[in-house]
């Protein structure tokens, strides 16, 4: 198979996600009042509603509703006021009603958009010819080709269901903004920003959990017995479908990055891919660069993690690349990533599509959104990642790319502005070092229930270390070594520094008489340097080091002997 | 005191009764168990009588009479609810194969607040499979006869339910209206029968048939009846656990006693078009006319109204009522609870053969019907329409309310008839044409017996609708009509328990 970029030089892969995230933050289901929860005994947090007894109900909980206008707010969507349930039919175990509740073509959240910053290597997996009139060529296309996305999601579209009353808010279904497409701006440094939209968050039930024993990983084929845990049943959902906007699987992992650092800023869940309650599909098909009409697409999952997003995007690509230009034929499927193997393989093909007979759900009245609902779920919203880089890098002058880091993770920003209070410059850059370099590392190795709240190390000490290191007090090299001393004695910096008297001379007057006394003993290595060997200048800073039992600062030295040796 | 049977007290006179010490809820008790073995293998009501749950409720009633406790308004009062209702103890087979062997966890809302206004439960009533029918012929298990006519039916699909009050075995039981379901049987078994509004009464535990159109009522002899078991099912505000319920006041047994104020003033409206339309026997259309002549001798004033779009409630409703269906259904799959096929070696082949033969004729047609019309391109041509319908019939209504306070019409076309008389499924459907609009639109109707027909000798009676929530309406103009027909004016008088079974066991010591 040839590579990513080669593949993507002939051809455009056309990428659209679906992304499940759970609420996990909320205490109950979405329709009832059991006990939202992950790791705790099969069907324990069970009631007859969530398992669908003869005659129970469902009742909206409101709270959910609230995450997903707040989500909705995040990502630039219009929020509909009026909107409702709708059930989706399929005859599964993992759905104890046999139908699923979940929207109708007006979601809560809809037409929606985010800007990715796509910089470094990443950059480089669109190529150049995918920019300018090229590309706004292929986002009206591809837009124009997946009208509706779905066949049921187009035929609820042309309908009013409930009266009326809905037409205003279908109008905007109809058809498709193609001539306002935002197209990507590349930069002089090769990275470039582009819109991904979103065409709409819409509020759902998870199914139950199944496990099917002796099948390969869990899965049904060669299983003997399947299981059902229906703690997951009813667990409020909210689903976001971006439109076909994203051309590389760089983009693809970007937008879900993004994405997750909102959700996980709005407080709406915990958003772990590895525990399932952030999960991802990836729709992905092919065409030569130029073509205007869709190739068939493949539905990928188990991307179970932004590596495997990237990397099952990539395959893919590849994959459907070689079939094509051997004159094979894509077949619609979902096709699952196997990253032991790092490979897709073919879970299902739909031939049909599937009728899931979707009409709006009697038992749940229609939403009607107020002004004051949707403005107390604004008024909720702190300050949003992108806003928090942006004010970083403005405020504290730290670099772009530490900014988003930090604002990504709340936990990390609150941290780092306790941290940087006050600073500015070299100090602030350093507060940012320490907190991306050291403390991450530091508290990812602690275990999985350490956080940054939890590891001891407190604000105020990083702050006193970033001071130390950026006065030069200490070198970067015995930085790391405070910060492990003052992780394990939760002593401030600056008393491990004095106690060890680990604090750099800085005074050039007493480096020099270092300086002067090692070139006096080193004859042989100064003249080799003023012959030109630039390698030796780093024994003679090594010399001084020593003669300074390691007191010395090295920057110092290093200028010192340059000035000597000229 | 004098031996009588417990049959010739209305629920107000046993609840009275007990409270004064008359007798006490355990003799109440007995008697309708009597009462119930003495009739019931003729009349075959019941699916299921529930003598210890009975005998429990009644011995704590009589304990906390004796511990000088105040008793809840309907304390030791017999009731018998439809088996589309669950209560725990209970198997809640909704007279299907399907769940012959199933027991509900919980207890349905509208069960429970009747067990907190003090009632006994001695059974769950027979219906058509899954309330799928209007004659209770449907039922997995038996048919249900009329107490009137045993080789007629009682009607459907809440028969049992109307059945046990109309021979006397319980004054009050439970029943759920979805196109008729509560109206009709009652009008063919000449007892009172109410479908509140949409939303006054909780859903929650009754399994549903068409979640937009079902809801619970009361069956009872008097309209004093249906009104205090009115009271019990919205004492407790709206339902948490139902999404649709909403807050009604508990007014209804003021508002039945406020009908010996008179009716000055209030308008009646009569739809001429259903007074002549096809189908409408003689002795029914007199029957609706003693009604509105004994509401102007009350001082009502009879207007004509005008609901042009209610030809197509029919049809609207047999789109909403299968679809509503095959999705409510869905979840009988055998997989967690219900009949399961046994012997399968996968789960499409077990789903399928335990829906199969888990399911009747009647409960498959609406099921493969409902499926049909949601699926994939037919949907716009049906349910769309349907919907546009169900606007239209609803503004019909809200216009004819400008101008009148209440509506009165036949509850049925004809009096009950035989068991096995109409086959054909569409002229079954037919004989709901007067009750299914209101189900389409979501106001509340009473049926009210107006005396026998002369042609056949059967219970006649007349049905008024009322606007949304304002079923308290309802109950004052049919308890004029009640207090009219008793005074003997028109030649009609009320009906009691069908003669047959009057005074048969459940004499009250």
């Amino acid at each position: 198979m040839k590579e990513l970029n080669e593949v993507l030089q002939d051809w455009e892969a056309v990428i659209g996600l679906e992304i499940h995230t759970e609420l996990t933050a909320l205490d109950t289901k979405m329709f009832c009042n059991c006990k939202l929860t992950h790791d705790d005994e099969p069907n324990t947090h069970v009631c007859p509603v969530c398992l669908g007894l003869p005659g129970a109900l469902p009742v909206p909980n409101k709270r959910a509703i609230e995450s997903i206008v707040k989500a909705g707010l995040a990502t630039n969507c219009e929020i509909q006021k009026h909107s409702m349930f709708y059930r989706k039919h399929y005859f599964y175990p993992d759905m104890a009603k046999n139908f699923q509740t979940t929207q109708g073509p007006v979601a809560f959240c809809m037409h929606g958009h985010l800007d990715l910053e796509v910089t470094g290597r990443g950059a480089e997996e669109r190529p150049a010819c995918a920019f300018g009139e090229a590309e706004a060529a292929s986002l009206a296309s591809a837009s124009a080709g997946a009208v509706g996305l779905s066949a049921d999601l187009s035929r609820m579209a042309g309908e009013k269901a409930e009266g009326a009353s809905d037409e205003g808010a279908l109008a905007g279904l109809s058809s498709y903004d193609t001539a306002a497409l935002a197209t990507a701006k590349r930069h002089e440094d090769g990275s470039y920003t582009v819109p991904i939209r979103i065409l709409r968050i819409h509020m759902e039930e998870d199914a139950a959990k199944m496990v099917h024993v002796g099948g390969e990983e869990g899965r049904i084929g060669g299983a003997a017995e399947s299981l059902i845990d229906y703690n997951r049943c009813g667990t409020p959902l909210i689903e976001l479908v971006t439109e076909p906007d994203l051309r590389t699987p760089e983009e693809a992992r970007l937008f879900m990055e993004k994405l997750r650092r909102i959700f996980v800023t709005l407080g709406i869940s915990d958003c772990s891919m590895e525990k399932g309650s952030m999960r991802c599909d990836g729709n992905v098909s092919l065409r030569r660069r130029g073509d205007t009409t869709l190739g068939t697409k493949t539905e990928l999952k188990n991307l179970n993690s932004f590596k495997a997003l990237h990397d099952g995007l990539a395959y893919e690509i590849c994959r459907q690349a070689e079939v094509l230009e051997e004159g094979g034929e894509i077949y619609q499927e979902t096709r699952h990533w196997e990253p032991s193997r790092k490979r897709t393989v073919v879970m299902r093909t739909k031939e049909t599509a599937d009728d899931y007979r979707f009409f709006p759900d009697p038992d749940l009245a229609p939403f009607d959104l107020t002004d004051e609902f949707i403005a107390h779920c604004a008024a909720e919203i702190p300050e949003l990642p992108d806003a928090k880089r942006d004010r970083y890098q403005r405020d504290f002058g730290i670099k772009r790319a530490d900014a988003e880091q930090i604002a990504g993770d709340p936990a990390g920003a609150d941290f780092f502005e306790e941290a940087a209070a006050g600073l500015a410059g070299k100090a602030a850059q350093t507060v940012a070092n320490l907190i991306v370099n050291e403390l991450t590392g530091y508290v990812n190795a602690a275990g999985a229930d350490v956080t940054l709240a939890t590891c001891g190390i407190t604000p105020a000490q990083v702050a006193s270390l970033a001071r130390l290191l950026a006065e030069d007090a200490i070198s970067s090299n015995q930085g790391h070594e405070v910060f492990t001393l003052m992780a394990q004695t939760g002593d401030d910096p600056a008393k491990i520094v004095d106690e060890r008297g680990m604090r750099q001379v800085s005074d050039t007057g007493a480096l020099q008489e270092i300086v002067d006394a090692v070139l006096a003993r080193c004859g042989d290595q100064a003249q080799q340097y003023r012959d030109g060997n630039q390698k030796v200048l780093g024994f003679l800073v090594g010399q001084c080091m020593k003669e300074s039992r390691g007191k010395g600062n090295p920057k110092l030295f290093n200028e010192l002997l340059r000035a000597s040796l000229s | 005191m004098m031996a009588r049977s417990f049959d010739t007290l209305t629920a107000a006179e046993i609840a009275a009764g007990i409270a004064a010490g008359d007798f006490s809820a355990a003799e109440v008790c007995a008697a309708a168990l009597d009462a119930i073995a003495a009739r019931e293998p003729e009349v075959q009501a019941f699916l299921q009588v529930t003598p210890e749950l009975a005998q429990d409720a009644a011995a704590r009633i009589d304990a906390a009479r004796a511990a000088g406790e105040a008793l809840p308004p309907l304390a030791g009062v017999p009731v018998a609810i439809k088996d589309n209702m669950n209560l725990t103890g209970t198997r809640t087979t909704c007279a299907s194969r399907m769940l012959e062997t199933y027991e509900s966890p919980y207890t349905a809302t509208c069960v429970a607040r009747m067990l907190a206004a003090g009632c006994i439960p001695v059974g769950k009533a027979n219906m058509d499979e899954f309330a799928f029918g209007s004659s209770t012929d449907s039922s997995a298990y038996h048919p249900t006869n009329n107490p009137w006519d045993t080789t007629r039916v009682p009607g459907g699909s809440s028969g049992g339910s109307a059945a046990a009050v109309a021979a006397g075995m319980v004054p009050l039981s439970l029943g759920s209206d979805t196109g008729g379901s509560i109206r009709q049987p009652a009008a063919l078994c000449g007892i009172v029968g109410m479908k509140p509004t949409y939303g006054a009464v909780s859903r929650y535990g009754v399994v549903a048939f068409g979640s937009s159109l079902d809801q619970v009522g009361p069956f009872g002899r008097t309209v004093e009846d249906v009104a205090l078991a009115m009271d019990a099912l919205v004492a407790g505000g709206r339902d948490a656990y139902d999404s649709t319920s909403q807050e009604v006041a508990p007014a209804f047994a003021a508002a039945a006693a406020a009908a010996g104020e008179g009716l000055a003033g209030v308008r009646i409206g009569m739809v001429p078009a259903f007074m002549e339309a096809e189908g409408l026997t003689p002795e029914v259309r007199r029957g609706v006319e003693r009604a509105a002549q004994t509401l102007a001798d009350a001082g009502a004033e009879i207007v004509e109204v005008d609901l042009p779009h209610v030809d197509a409630a029919i049809a609207a409703y047999y789109v909403i009522g299968p679809a509503e269906a095959f999705s409510n259904l869905a979840r009988f799959d055998g997989i967690r609870y219900g009949y399961q096929e046994p012997g399968c070696t996968n789960l499409a082949t077990q789903s399928a053969l335990s829906r199969a033969h888990g399911f009747g004729d009647e409960a498959k047609r609406r099921q493969m019907l409902g499926a049909y019309l949601l699926s994939s391109g037919v949907y716009d041509t049906y349910y769309y329409a349907a919907q546009k319908a169900r606007t239209l019939i609803t503004a019909d209504y809200n216009a004819a309310f400008a101008q009148v306070d209440a509506i009165l019409m036949p509850a049925t076309p004809h009096a009950a008839f035989r068991h096995g008389e109409i086959s054909d499924p569409t002229q079954m459907y037919l004989s709901d044409m007067y009750t299914i609009s209101l189900n389409i639109a979501g106001n509340g109707g009473i049926v009210v017996p107006v005396g026998l027909g002369e042609d056949t000798g059967l219970p006649m009676a007349a049905q008024l609708v009322a606007p949304a929530f304002a079923d308290e309406r309802l109950v004052t103009y049919a308890a004029a009509i009640e207090r009219g027909l008793a005074n003997g004016n028109n030649g009609a008088s009320v009906l009691g328990v069908a003669p047959a079974f009057a005074g048969k066991g459940g004499e009250l010591r």
